[in-house]
């Protein structure tokens, strides 16, 4: 099919309406929508956007979106793909919002809420376990993971302070071997 | 307008520094209850369990509801575009350095080390969101998820859906106050 920004759009908005509970399933959608249906990128691409994704900061579905429209049409593509998959999300949430605070006080909806919230804790839960086997590959990583949850739990501190101090201590540890190699050498 | 403004660089900042999925964006979201008092700890988990079950990334979602219940509809406008900017920015950079991006050892290493510290404040969300939220009976449900979770590899939705008719029915009895 071609590649029109018209097209990209309508797909990542099909795609966004599709994605419930979690942008885990982006995958999946894309390989079905854009691989298999469309053909506009093959299955050894797609994987490595989604890889890539996890790599930069922000929301990995949305991400991924934009990877692929970039791809396919440079900016122009990247911001279409990004207005597909993000409308269906802001639409519904308008609609709903409206509506829910009307509703919110009502016993039935608190119920649904409290149940809906010990299903969340445990996709983070499942979450946290697909990153850690991804991420604590080694005793290194270990301890910041347990460095950040304990200065997020008990000290509550910012969660930004906490990843730009992940940020410098990924470049010191980078300086650091590459002292080590010149002095090898 | 100052509002406004505040609001833009809390969620442009949100979808800077967020590592590891729309539930990344959580921490940060908490956070902001504590400092801004936009809304409550309490509100934004309503606003979780809502952004959960309808369509659109979990993460995209929830910044657009709590732009909404910051500053109506303009804030629902403000807090989508800006969680979505940092991104849009750094991937279409990104995308056009693509090779030196992929090779460079600076680069791998800051990756390297801020996985876990991702994975490390999602953690800490959910031992939070757990000790908040959970009673006898919510501990039975949890428990009884995490069984469903380990037999079988299933839907989120599948989570969701069960954990919702559980909490009405767990309702009707008093089962979730």
């Amino acid at each position: 099919m071609e590649k029109t920004l018209y097209q990209i759009f309508k797909t990542f908005f099909k795609v966004g309406t599709l994605l419930l509970g979690g942008g885990y399933v982006i995958l999946p959608l894309l390989q079905s929508e854009i691989v298999d249906k469309k053909q506009w990128i093959n299955d050894d691409e797609l994987c490595e956007y989604y890889a890539l994704s996890q790599s930069v900061p922000g929301i990995i579905a949305a991400n991924t979106a934009i990877f692929v429209g970039y791809k396919l049409k440079k900016t122009p593509g990247a911001i279409v793909a990004t207005l597909g998959i993000v409308m269906p999300a802001f639409i519904s949430i308008i609609l709903i919002a409206k509506i829910l605070e009307e509703f919110v006080k009502m016993q039935f909806i608190q119920s649904i809420f409290w149940g809906v919230g010990i299903g969340v804790v445990l996709l983070i839960y499942l979450a946290v376990k697909e990153m850690w086997e991804k991420s604590v590959v080694d005793k290194f990583s270990c301890w910041i993971f347990f460095i950040t949850f304990i200065l997020s739990t008990c000290f509550k501190a910012p969660p930004s302070a906490l990843i730009i101090l992940a940020i410098f201590i990924g470049l010191w540890v980078q300086y650091q071997k590459k002292i080590e190699h010149e002095e090898e050498e | 307008m100052i509002t406004y403004l505040k609001l833009f660089l809390e969620f442009f900042h949100i979808g800077l520094f967020s590592f590891g999925g729309g539930y990344a964006t959580l921490p940060f979201l908490y956070h902001i209850a504590d400092v801004q008092k936009w809304y409550t700890t309490k509100q934004l988990t309503d606003m979780i369990a809502v952004s959960s079950i309808t369509p659109g990334p979990v993460g995209v979602n929830v910044a657009t509801f709590a732009g909404y219940t910051t500053a109506g509809l303009a804030g629902a406008f403000i807090a989508t575009t800006a969680v979505i900017l940092p991104s849009l920015i750094l991937i279409i950079i990104i995308s056009k350095l693509l090779e030196q991006f992929r090779h460079n050892k600076y680069v791998k290493s800051v990756i390297y080390t801020l996985k876990p510290a991702g994975c490390g404040l999602l953690a800490a969300v959910g031992v939070n969101m757990f000790i908040n939220s959970i009673n006898l009976f919510g501990i039975v449900l949890l428990v009884g998820l995490f069984i469903a979770s380990i037999t079988e590899k299933r839907d989120p939705l599948f989570y969701l859906g069960v954990s919702a008719l559980v909490g009405l029915i767990a309702g009707f009895f008093n089962l979730t106050g």
